[in-house]
């Protein structure tokens, strides 16, 4: 049965002359399981809005969508509440209660369910979700992942007959993330439930997928299954193709006519067929690292820390040491104490037994304008904490606004970093009404601007797509290349193997294993890239996209 | 054609019930204290009366059916206010309710105000323990917030950095003082008399005054700020019109 | 232990601490006065334990006697003079026991509302006012929701400015306060844009929809009918004796209290049964568990 019908649909913002969404010609078939991919600002967000009358924002409108047959205004309020299901992007801001039973209540409530009916069906889901230890929770207690976990939940409730989801995923570390979509996979096989979603994570995602839609511009660009719009990408050379997962880029980078390549399972069987008349290349000798060793400027010597006196060690017998100019990367799952070793680096937080120093001093016992100044940068996880101002202009004068500096030395500084941040067509544009990726690049350049040394980030590829990820290691490289030694937390393996010198593994409050990064990986068999997973049992230290690449096009 | 019914009967509903409370309730409760509570009944009728003021805000804002923005708003502002004052804690009687309250008043007007002074003072007795000073806070903060929303709305009081000080300054001592300690006389003594109120407002007074000092700071350091970002979001998301 | 009464219906719950809140107010009766003290703090004691011992002995008692001993400074009505002050004024007997028992209403007040705090929590209270204040209601379990989450946001704000050299802990007093203002207004910003989220949210579940329902994990079962029809029988009791003046307490200008009578010992035993019930409820399932326990 069709559950979507959209014909010529564009769609133009107020006051805007470029048209967000232009001629997009669709019909989605009950039960399909849709994903559409683009870069931020393509116009993801706003095709998925139309599909929901309340959800859809102002603006001009031409064509038409058609719900089960019927033009989508004209469905009522109550069958558009119950049947379209809709999730957004950020777990904690669609919460609107404070307990998981009224939340997962608070859609049927709306529908006007009478208390027996919620009942069975707030169970049937805690159930289906196997959320029922959390039912009589608090919502503060609950965790990134289970937050939105519970918002699919409040969803299913109403036993929509479409479920979509804007970005679901992608304030959610790797693990939430695909159990997340694990759950909404499950949702689609076991009730059929037609799910239509945006996402960058395709290494996830395709693998479930049975349509892809990749649009760009507001164009509708590619739309079949995720194999033949990966093929169909790759002739077009066409820049979203480096977000498709890395057995298929490897596969594009190869000559061969065999079957394109989806999961890592499937790349690993296309590349034994691929080798099986060939001799794998030997691997290049690793060039010894080019880096003259630098003088120590972190150094952390049996740090031990806890919050509370009675509480658990967070961090345990830590030991490290990074030297100028390194891109040093810490890796590791959730709640090993990743964080809590840059809030000591950077003085917020003190070991109890140990020391943590920077440039051979106590970053806790200087003052905020020694350690700050031309020395210690940080940029938070979330950029949005560091915005002041209405403007991106005013906000990163705001930051010199406590600086000894004459009026033009700060305009010169100013110009400096927006130059090298790219941010000349933001400056008079209000902080919160930037794309994540921008948001990024603002805080940073505030950053920049007290000219640090050292550079510290917190997660700072989190719910960023591939070319904005793409654009920030750019950015990251240029400093490095200045000189500034940079020190990143991360969940994202394949950024960190791209783009790291040096790795470090964290687990259970300490660092594990320190290594180059292709070494660091190639000694890993779980915690790697997907282009090592997949290449692994042929090349243990094939790492990147491009080098299991050149590995195979040198087979011969 | 059909909303201005609903605004007709509205209207009435509200008149209607202000004039039941005003010639009714009241009187029935000052005659049911004066001779059924004997000696306490300073204290209960008080009490009813402020919290019957309550009622038509609370009455009058259920009927009309609030749209989902319009509860997110007064829920963030209380929210703020709450964990503003959460967040000095340690500093007592120095608190930004009033001033968050005053701010709500003025962008978003008196009804809102209302709610969100009232919302604040209960909902931050869930924080700090409830008692018997809970309704007579919610009445205050309320009536503060209403105030500056009316006063707003007369053009007695601008968005402007003074205005809105000597009216918060002078709202937290008067009204917020004046009420307050008024309640926690009524509570204590069974007869009333001028000169233990006065003795309570001298004994309050520095609470008071530091309470005032707090809200005058609070507001000219952030009215300006607030009022932008309210603004901001009353014509990017269509918001409440005052 | 795990207090039982807590578990009964809101309502019920809702209820008891509404009239014994207002029983407390409302009677200057010396026995019942005392009735409501000695249950408020037993009560106290079976809910927090140590805790509540901590808080009664240290706050309220010397509240009591601070109390007790201001009001007859400032009220000089009363026959049975003492002695006079230095200003002239008299002390009298009447406004000595006044004070004390005025003291003491409060103090069993506070600790009643102790109790309450513990017992009442905030879904108890939303469930009883979801279906007359259905917005409101709402709203106030969205600051519920909202406060904690604004706290650690303010940490999380207060770290990141840390770590550009913006420090409330660092500067002069000026600077600090300026920081201060900064990091409120972050996170306002960032409350007010959040918040648009949240509301989509809200429209997207059909909020506003005609003809909502509240929907709550609690039901009215035979437990709760039971201790519905007594609570009402026991509150009939003494609203019935009072009535009748059995809690008649003059202090100005003589102090009289209604005599002791059969009748009036009745309506002090079903006042002591009405404020003990949740106690008298803990001990009986404390019972049923010893021989449920015994039998195995």
């Amino acid at each position: 049965m069709e559950i979507y019908r959209i014909e010529e649909l564009s769609f133009t913002f107020p006051e805007q002359e470029q048209m967000a969404l232009s001629n997009i010609n669709l019909t989605i078939a009950g039960g399909d399981f849709i994903t559409i991919c683009g870069k931020s600002g393509c116009g993801k967000s706003t095709l998925l809005r139309q599909l929901k009358t309340i959800l859809t924002p102002h603006g001009k409108r031409q064509g038409a969508i058609y719900y089960k047959g019927q033009p989508v205004e004209e469905i009522d309020g109550r069958t558009q509440a119950a049947e379209i299901g809709y999730v957004l992007q950020s777990p904690d801001n669609q919460i609107v209660t404070d307990k998981v039973w009224h939340e997962l209540a608070f859609g049927l409530e709306s529908l006007g369910y009478d208390n027996s009916t919620i009942r069975l069906r707030v169970a049937e889901m805690a159930s289906f979700f196997g959320i029922q230890t959390w039912f009589h929770k608090s919502v503060t207690e609950l965790s990134g992942g289970q937050k939105q976990l519970l918002n699919l939940a409040a969803i299913m409730a109403m036993h929509p007959a479409v479920l979509i989801l804007d970005e679901p995923t992608s304030q959610l570390d790797p693990i939430a993330a695909s159990d997340f979509l694990e759950t909404v996979k499950k949702i689609n096989r076991e009730l059929g439930t037609t799910v239509i979603m945006t996402e960058h994570r395709l290494e996830d995602v395709l693998p479930l997928t049975d349509r892809l839609i990749v649009l760009n511009e507001g164009v509708v660009i590619a739309d079949d299954t995720p194999q033949k719009v990966g093929e169909a990408l790759s002739k077009l050379n066409h820049p979203m193709f480096l977000s498709m997962p890395s057995p298929m880029q490897i596969y594009a980078g190869v000559e061969n006519d065999l079957a394109w390549p989806v999961t890592v399972k499937e790349g690993r069987q296309w590349l034994d067929a691929f080798l099986e008349d060939k001799t794998p290349a030997s691997i290049a000798e690793s060039q010894p690292s080019s880096k003259v060793d630098g003088p120590v400027v972190i150094k952390f010597k049996d740090v031990w820390f806890k919050y509370d006196k009675h509480g658990p060690d967070i961090i345990k017998d830590l030991s490290f040491e990074v030297k100028r100019g390194q891109f040093y990367c810490i890796v590791g799952g959730n709640g090993t104490g990743k964080t809590s070793t840059l809030s000591l680096m950077s003085g917020i937080l003190q070991p109890y037994r140990g020391k943590a120093l920077i440039g051979g001093k106590n970053p806790a016992k200087m003052n905020a304008k020694e350690l700050f100044t031309n020395n210690l940068g940080i940029l938070p996880q979330n950029p949005q904490t560091l915005f002041v101002k209405k403007t991106v202009e005013l906000d990163l004068y705001e930051m010199l606004s406590q600086l000894p500096l004459t009026k033009e030395e700060k305009v010169a500084k100013v110009e400096a970093v927006v130059k090298f941040a790219e941010l000349e067509h933001l400056l008079s544009m209000h902080p919160y009404d930037l794309s994540g990726g921008e948001q990024q690049r603002t805080a940073l350049a505030k950053v920049l601007l007290l000219e640090p040394k050292i550079l510290l980030l917190d997660e700072p590829t989190k719910g960023l797509d591939g070319p904005f990820k793409e654009k920030l290691a750019l950015f990251l490289q240029k400093l490095n290349a200045e000189g500034v030694t940079i020190v990143m937390v991360s969940h994202d393996v394949e950024f960190c193997a791209k783009y790291a010198e040096v790795c470090a593994m964290f687990f259970d409050g300490s660092i594990i294993t320190t290594n180059e990064a292709q070494k660091f990986f190639a000694g890993n068999s779980f915690y790697t890239t997907a282009a090592n997973r997949m290449a692994r049992h042929v090349w243990s230290e094939g790492v990147t996209i491009e080098g299991v690449i050149d590995l195979c096009q040198r087979s011969r | 054609m059909s909303t201005k019914q609903v605004t007709g009967r509205r209207l009435s509903r509200r008149t209607l019930l202000a004039g039941l409370l005003i010639f009714v309730v009241i009187p029935a409760t000052i005659l049911l204290g004066i001779f059924v509570l004997d000696d306490r009944k300073y204290y209960f009728i008080s009490l009813l009366i402020v919290l019957y003021t309550m009622i038509p805000f609370a009455m009058v804002f259920e009927n009309r059916k609030p749209q989902a923005r319009e509860l997110i708003v007064i829920a963030v502002l209380a929210a703020i206010a709450v964990a503003g004052r959460a967040a000095f804690f340690m500093l007592p009687q120095f608190k930004p309710v009033v001033a968050i309250v005053i701010i709500a008043g003025v962008s978003l007007g008196a009804e809102a105000g209302f709610l969100v002074g009232a919302v604040a003072g209960f909902v931050s007795n869930f924080f700090f323990g409830q008692g018997p000073w809970t309704p007579w806070q919610m009445f205050c903060f309320g009536i503060i917030g209403f105030l500056a929303g009316i006063f707003f709305k007369k053009g007695l009081l601008k968005k402007t950095k003074l205005s809105l000080c000597i009216f918060g300054g002078l709202a937290t001592l008067l009204v917020y003082g004046g009420i307050i300690n008024i309640g926690s006389l009524m509570m204590f003594t069974s007869e009333f008399s001028w000169s233990a109120l006065m003795t309570t407002y001298v004994s309050a007074f520095w609470f008071d005054m530091v309470h005032a000092i707090s809200t005058v700071v609070f507001l000219f350091f952030i009215a300006n700020p607030m009022i932008e970002k309210l603004d901001r979001i009353k014509t990017k998301y269509g918001l409440i019109e005052p | 232990m795990r207090d039982s009464f807590s578990t009964f219906h809101p309502f019920v719950n809702f209820l008891y601490f509404v009239v014994v809140l207002l029983f407390s107010m409302v009677f200057m009766h010396p026995i019942f006065q005392v009735i409501a003290l000695i249950s408020a703090v037993v009560y106290s004691f079976m809910l927090k334990g140590k805790k509540a011992v901590r808080f009664n002995l240290l706050y309220m008692v010397p509240f009591l006697l601070f109390m007790a001993i201001m009001n007859p400074v400032f009220n000089h009505q009363g026959v049975t003079i003492l002695f006079y002050l230095n200003n002239g004024n008299p002390i009298t007997k009447e406004s000595i026991l006044y004070g004390v028992a005025a003291a003491c209403m409060f103090v069993t007040v506070i600790i009643w509302f102790s109790c309450y705090n513990v017992v009442m929590t905030s879904d108890k209270f939303i469930y009883i006012f979801g279906k007359i204040l259905p917005a409101l209601s709402l709203i106030f379990s969205m600051v519920l929701r909202f406060v904690p989450r604004y706290l650690a946001q303010i940490k999380v704000i207060s770290n990141a400015q840390k770590c550009i050299g913006r420090d409330v802990t660092q500067g002069n007093l000026l600077a600090r306060a300026r920081n201060g203002i900064t990091i409120l207004s972050i996170m306002t910003t960032w409350a007010l844009e959040n918040a648009i989220e949240t509301a989509d949210s809200m429209k997207s579940r059909g909020y506003g929809l005609p003809g909502r329902t509240s929907f709550s994990i609690f039901r009215l079962d035979a437990r709760d009918k039971v201790a519905l029809l007594i609570m009402t029988g026991l509150i009939a009791m003494v609203a019935i004796g009072a009535a009748m003046g059995e809690n008649t307490m003059r202090y100005y200008p003589s102090i009289k209290a209604s005599a002791i009578t059969p009748f009036s010992i009745l309506v002090y035993i079903a006042y002591f049964a009405l404020c003990m019930i949740p106690v008298l409820i803990n001990m009986v399932e404390a019972m049923k568990w010893k021989s449920i326990e015994s039998k195995n």
